[in-house]
Parts: C-alpha cells; sequence; structure tokens
C-alpha cells in the first residue's frame, strides 16, 4: 500500500535562523533590562509619595538611575524606543514624570554615542528634565514640544530643542548651550551659574536667582541685561 | 513565448503548494497587467503578470521568478494578513500614525510584504530574495525596504545607504503576529518622513515590485467575517467608521455580488454606523424554535412497562406478552400525552420602539445599547421568518420619530434603528396601534423611560393584548412608575439594563421566553 503522507516527506521545513530574530532577541534584552532599572528605580521613589523637585532629591535620583544602567550596552535606538514605551500607558505601572526624564538623562549621558537625537514629537506623554547634566563632548537633539526643567544643570553639553520648553528651563546649568526654536517658561535660566540659553521665540519670564551665564533671544542678548 | 510561461506555470505551481504544504487555494494564471508589478491577487486566485516574468527574465531564470512570486502569494494567504479583519486591524493602525489614507495604505501593504516574505525566507527555500536582488527599485521608501531585507534576511540585495532607517526597522519582530499592531504603529512612525517625502515628490503611487494588497483579494463571505469582527473588536461605532469608510468603494465593489446579506446594493452609499450594528449583533445570534408545541390533551402508546395484578388488561400488549397473562413477563403500554403545532403557528411580527431622544446614547458616536439590543431583538424575528416594524421616536409631535412598516429588509430596519433625533421623548400611541395587525404582533420597547406622556403608553399597554418586551436603559423614577404599573400585566415583560453584556443577554432570555415551548 502506498504511503499516503510520502509527498510530505521530501518537503522542507527546517527552520532557518536568519539575522532578524538575532537582532530582536537582543533588543528586546536590552529593553527588559532598560524597563527593570526604571521600575526599580520608581518603587524608589513612589516609597516618597510625592515626588519633590529639590536638588538634593533630584541628585539622588540621577544616582540611582546611572548605577541602574550600569553594565549596559545600548545605543540611540534603545533609548528612542524606550521613550515609547515610556509613552505607552499600559507598559509601566507608575507613571512619575521627573524620574522618567531623569532615567532618560541618565542613559542619554551613559550612552555610547555622542551625537543623539530623539525624536518626541508624537508622544501623548511629556518628558521632563531631558538633557539634565549633559556633559561636555556630547551634543542632544530633540524634536517635540518638552516639559519642565529641561537642560537643567547642563554641564557642558550642547543641547538643542527643536520645538517648545516647559519652565525652569536651564535651570542651574554650569556650563554648555541650550538652542530651543519655540519659546521657553517661566523661570528659564534660574539658579544658573554658566553656559549659554539661545531662544528663537518668546521667553515666560527669567529666573530671578541667577550667578552667570548668558541668555539670548533671537540673537540679542537680553540676560544679563545692560544694566545688570 | 506566453504558452510556455503558462506550462512553466503548471509546473511550478505543484512544487509551491507541495512547499508549503498544500494551501486551499485556486490554480494560479497568468495575466496582463503591468510590468513593474508581479503579482494580482483577486479573490483569493493569483495573477502573474507575464510582462513582469519577461522583463525579469535576463536577469532571473523564469522558472524561478514564477516560483518566487507564487511564494509571496502564497506566504501571504498564509501567514500575513491572514484574513480581511486583520488587514483592516493593521491598516487603522497605521492610519493613526499617519494621518492619511494613501500613506496609510503604502505603510500597510509594506508591512505585510516583509512579515510574509520574512517568514517565507526564514522557513521555506525560496527565490524571493533574488527577484527583490533583481526588480527595479520603486522609490526612496522602496530601496529602504530593500535595505531592511538586506539586514534581516542577511543577503547582499545590492542596496547601498538607507543604515539609520534599515536598523531602526529591524528592530520590529515581524514573526510575532501578537506584537502586529504595536508593530505596524512603529513601522509606520519610522516610515513616516520616507512617506511624506514620496507625497511631496508627486503621490505616492510607486509600489512594491510584488504589487499592492487590495480588498479584492477577499471573498465576499471573508469581507462579512471580517467586518462582524472588526465590530466586536473596536469599541465604538466610530472608530469602526473611521476605518470602514476609508475602504466604501472597495467594500461596495467587493459585495455587490452578495447584494442584500451584507445590507449593501448597488448604488447607496456604505452607511459605515448601521453596518456596525449590524456586524455587531451578528456576534449575538439567538437559537429560536420556530414553531412552539402545545400538548395535544391525547394519549399515545410509548413504551412498555411490565404488567402487575391490579393493573387494566386493556393496556397489555399481547404481541410481546407471548400470549401470556403473568407478572413480570406480560408486558402494558404506557402512554404519554402527546404534542402538536399550536394554533398561533410561526412566529408573530414585531413592532419595535426605540427611544433616540437626547437622554440616549447617541448611536453613531457610542455603542448605543438600544440600538445593539433591538438590533438583536429584530434579529431573532426575521431569522424565524417574521416581520418587524420600527417605530424610532424622539419628540413625536415636532417630527422627531421615524417610522418603518412591515419589512424584511434588515437593512432598512437598522438604518432606522441607527436614527438619532437627540430631542425630547414623547410618543404617538396612535402610530403604534396603525402598526398593529390582526396577527396581534409582539412589542420591543427600549428606552430610558424618560418619556413625558409615559402614562399614555401605559395605558396603552394595559389595553393591549400584545405580548410586550420592554427594556429600560438605567434606572430612574419614570421605570418605578412603569413598572408598579404594569406589575399585573402577564403580557408585560420589563428588564433592566445596566451594562453593555446585559441587552444581548436579556434579549435573548426573553425571546427564548416566547418562542420555546415551557420546559423544552
Amino acid at each position: 500500500m502506498k504511503n499516503p503522507f510520502l509527498d510530505f516527506q521530501s518537503v522542507p521545513c527546517r527552520k532557518k535562523e536568519i539575522p532578524l530574530e538575532r537582532i530582536v532577541r537582543a533588543r528586546k534584552e536590552i529593553m527588559d533590562r532598560l524597563s527593570e532599572g526604571y521600575l526599580r528605580l520608581v518603587e524608589e521613589e513612589v516609597k516618597d509619595l510625592v515626588w519633590l523637585v529639590e536638588h538634593s532629591h533630584v541628585v539622588r535620583t540621577y544616582s540611582a538611575a546611572v548605577s541602574a544602567i550600569q553594565d549596559l550596552q545600548y545605543d540611540q535606538d534603545d533609548i528612542e524606543e524606550f521613550c515609547a514605551e515610556l509613552d505607552n500607558a499600559n507598559a509601566f505601572p507608575y507613571m512619575i514624570s521627573g524620574p522618567a526624564g531623569i532615567y532618560l538623562s541618565a542613559l542619554i549621558n551613559n550612552a555610547a554615542e555622542e551625537h543623539i537625537l530623539l525624536r518626541l514629537s508624537e508622544y501623548e506623554r511629556t518628558f521632563h528634565f531631558l538633557g539634565y547634566r549633559l556633559p561636555e563632548g556630547k551634543t542632544l537633539v530633540l524634536q517635540g514640544n518638552l516639559g519642565d526643567f529641561i537642560g537643567a544643570g547642563l554641564c557642558g553639553g550642547r543641547l538643542m530643542v527643536e520645538g517648545t520648553a516647559g519652565n525652569w528651563c536651564g535651570a542651574g546649568m554650569t556650563g554648555g548651550e541650550i538652542l530651543v526654536t519655540g519659546y521657553t517658561g517661566q523661570k528659564t535660566g534660574e539658579w544658573m551659574r554658566g553656559g549659554e540659553i539661545h531662544v528663537d521665540g518668546p521667553i515666560g519670564g527669567f529666573g530671578r536667582a541667577r550667578f552667570g551665564g548668558k541668555i539670548y533671544q533671537r540673537g540679542k542678548l537680553v540676560v544679563p541685561h545692560e544694566s545688570e | 513565448m506566453s504558452r510556455d510561461l503558462d506550462e512553466i506555470l503548471k509546473q511550478v505551481w505543484p512544487r509551491v503548494r507541495k512547499k508549503h504544504l498544500f494551501p486551499e487555494l485556486p490554480n494560479p494564471e497568468m495575466g496582463g497587467g503591468e510590468s513593474s508589478v508581479g503579482l494580482d491577487i483577486r479573490a483569493k486566485k493569483i495573477f502573474i503578470s507575464r510582462e513582469f516574468v519577461s522583463e525579469m527574465s535576463p536577469a532571473l531564470d523564469t522558472e524561478k521568478v514564477i516560483e518566487g512570486l507564487l511564494d509571496h502569494a502564497v506566504s501571504h494567504y498564509l501567514s500575513c494578513p491572514w484574513d480581511f479583519a486583520t488587514h483592516l486591524k493593521l491598516y487603522a493602525k497605521a492610519k493613526d500614525v499617519l494621518k492619511n489614507k494613501d500613506m496609510a495604505l503604502k505603510a500597510t501593504d509594506y508591512f505585510m510584504d516583509v512579515v510574509a516574505d520574512t517568514h517565507c525566507v526564514s522557513r521555506k527555500d525560496t527565490p524571493i530574495p533574488k527577484i527583490y536582488g533583481s526588480a527595479k527599485k520603486g522609490g526612496a521608501l522602496d530601496e529602504a525596504i530593500h535595505a531592511l531585507y538586506q539586514r534581516i534576511w542577511g543577503l547582499d540585495l545590492g542596496v547601498k545607504g538607507y543604515e539609520e532607517i534599515s536598523r531602526k526597522l529591524s528592530r520590529i519582530p515581524y514573526l510575532d503576529r501578537n506584537t502586529w499592531q504595536e508593530s505596524i504603529r512603529r513601522f509606520s512612525k519610522a516610515v513616516k518622513f520616507l512617506l511624506e517625502m514620496e507625497e511631496d515628490l508627486g503621490g505616492t503611487d510607486g509600489q512594491s515590485p510584488m504589487g499592492s494588497h487590495s480588498l479584492q483579494q477577499y471573498s465576499s463571505q471573508e469581507l462579512e467575517e471580517g467586518l462582524k469582527d472588526l465590530a466586536l473588536e473596536v469599541g465604538t461605532p466610530y472608530e469602526f467608521k473611521k476605518i470602514v469608510q476609508d475602504f466604501e468603494d472597495e467594500i461596495l465593489q467587493a459585495t455587490q455580488a452578495g447584494g442584500e446579506a451584507m445590507g449593501l446594493g448597488p448604488g447607496q452609499g456604505l452607511d459605515a454606523d448601521t453596518i456596525y450594528y449590524m456586524k455587531l449583533a451578528e456576534n449575538y445570534l439567538l437559537p429560536i424554535r420556530k414553531l412552539p408545541m402545545e400538548k395535544s390533551g391525547s394519549l399515545y402508546p410509548h413504551h412498555h412497562t411490565p404488567w402487575e395484578v391490579g393493573k387494566p388488561y386493556q393496556e397489555i400488549d399481547p404481541w410481546t406478552s407471548f400470549g401470556k397473562i403473568m407478572p413480570g413477563i406480560t408486558q402494558t403500554w404506557q402512554r404519554f400525552e402527546g404534542e402538536v403545532f399550536g394554533k398561533g403557528e410561526g412566529t408573530p411580527d414585531c413592532i419595535i420602539l426605540i427611544d433616540s431622544s437626547g437622554s440616549m446614547t447617541d448611536p453613531k458616536q457610542h455603542l448605543s445599547h438600544a440600538v445593539l439590543g433591538a438590533g438583536c431583538a429584530s434579529d431573532a424575528y426575521l431569522r424565524n421568518d417574521a416581520q418587524v416594524a420600527v417605530y424610532n421616536f424622539s419628540d413625536a409631535r415636532s417630527g422627531g420619530q421615524k417610522i418603518l412598516s412591515y419589512s424584511r429588509s434588515r437593512k432598512m430596519i437598522y438604518r432606522t434603528l441607527c436614527h438619532y433625533f437627540g430631542g425630547g421623548t414623547r410618543l404617538l400611541v396612535e402610530k403604534i396601534d396603525g402598526l398593529q395587525t390582526d396577527k396581534v404582533p409582539d412589542i420591543f420597547l427600549i428606552t430610558d423611560m424618560q418619556i413625558t406622556n409615559l402614562e399614555n403608553l401605559i395605558q396603552y399597554f394595559n389595553d393591549c393584548k400584545n405580548r410586550v418586551t420592554a427594556v429600560h436603559i438605567g434606572d430612574n423614577k419614570h421605570v418605578k412608575n412603569f413598572r408598579s404599573a404594569m406589575a399585573l400585566r402577564k403580557n408585560v415583560e420589563i428588564y433592566a439594563v445596566e451594562k453593555k453584556e446585559d441587552i444581548p443577554r436579556i434579549v435573548l432570555g426573553k425571546v427564548k421566553d416566547y418562542l420555546y415551548s415551557p420546559g423544552s
């Protein structure tokens, strides 16, 4: 009797490993580790119930973020994808804007690339604290309208915002350059110690406590004022 | 040459079928078409462009070209999009990101191509990469997709550049079906700038060498099933409309042969709201027995029991008792009462009274439980060969009413049910009276009971002989009034609806009570 399954025997059905599978696997591992680090950070932060923007608190959170991502190999694509994960409300149980921005800043500052571009314009979530402590030699380009404390504590890096920035833009920066094509909010340059902020649009208000640095509006120096 | 191609196709097709484990597809044919596009699929039948094959022949063996094109087409059938509903859902995600029909269509086409081809390349020996390597590139996006193939298949297709975009695209898990919705969102986001660039340079007409994916590739039955699944999955009629209205022409064209089944017909626009409720109601099918049985009053011999002393002799069955009168051996007939069809044979017609006043949900914006419930009820009657009349009321005195006399047209019934007035709530009982017939139809009322002249309706229900099912959405003092006024009426049943799942369940239960005999 003829074996009815004979026809199937010669069908090649061995699965070949193509590079896609390797790429996707590696990407998933990194994203899992990034998410894990972020969740650990946020779980630590939510213990205080209220997340206050205090200098010491921000510094502590940043240090915790840096230690969470130690030994992690990632690149700009991973950071951009992690932004998308943060934007996805279902991905994380806690949504605290401050630590999210600080964690992203830690990722950016410790990335191998010197030039990083993040396209944030289509996200529903507003990101705060991006560009925090951006070090010298790094250029960060942010596309989209951003939240508060953009470029806070900037220390020598170059931050370009293709959009708008919220309040306290460049707060406490010690060096480097911030360029904003749109407007900035209240208290721009508060506690500023050095560096330059260039704004092409309107400026909502300047910080009163400033210890150095310069703010330009449409190429014209506005802070410190000639009378100061 | 033409005859040769037909013969080659006849030789190659069984091989391709075998390779893909014999998919249920009709025999493909060589067809005309453009030289830039290799394939056209209509109602599952694959047509291969002679011009394309001829043009590719100098660079690649003809058999390989045909085999590659068939592999591609079969992969679409076997892996992505698989069915019409998946195709629409992928398109909807792309449209969310791109906000433009043409761009979303193109992104969906490319995404499905990447999934289907990668699926095939990773599991079968296929000449698909050779076709991509030899075919003319369509434009910037097409080149970027070729660069992506190079990266994810690990082959050289002769494309230079597009490093960043191909790197971003290569991170998407195309082979994971569970994440396709998120994957196409990321895919669309990544290729958006290329699509915009192409549009700025004169439109998005350029397409993949394998061809685009029109809805004509699906049979009308697949379209119907797909719309049904989609209606169940999307949250609101608005979302459904947003997706479906983009394909108005294609769906009308594809379903013209189907005609009334879908509630569509030639020369009429596609009413997405109506289709949404029609398709959603199909997910809550009601099994109804056509003819209710009644006890006939006469007894008939049903089965044997052993005869015992004292039992009447006239019930003895001599044929099974071996001619003996002896307990344990002699058998008697046990008689049962028979069942026959009752007087009111079949299912009565139904008058549906639906409230579309301002206090009710607008069925075009949100899921209206009233319309869904009324739709389920009307479907139940229609399936049982009955007719349905609809009285859609808001402020009836100032023209806020729509009446459909007895009809079996599902499309007309749903159109009337979906009409939303959004005004006050006042109905005219004389209009209900005008729909009464000698056969005493059932009445199905669905409202929030905030009817200005509720006492008139109560009075009418007290006088009428119809069986009435009243469904109220939410709870208020008018509901209490109505309930207390109808408490003694045996022909009126009242149900409350608190959440979405309640309506089909209640309608099912109610109609079941009516149309099934008790205890059956």
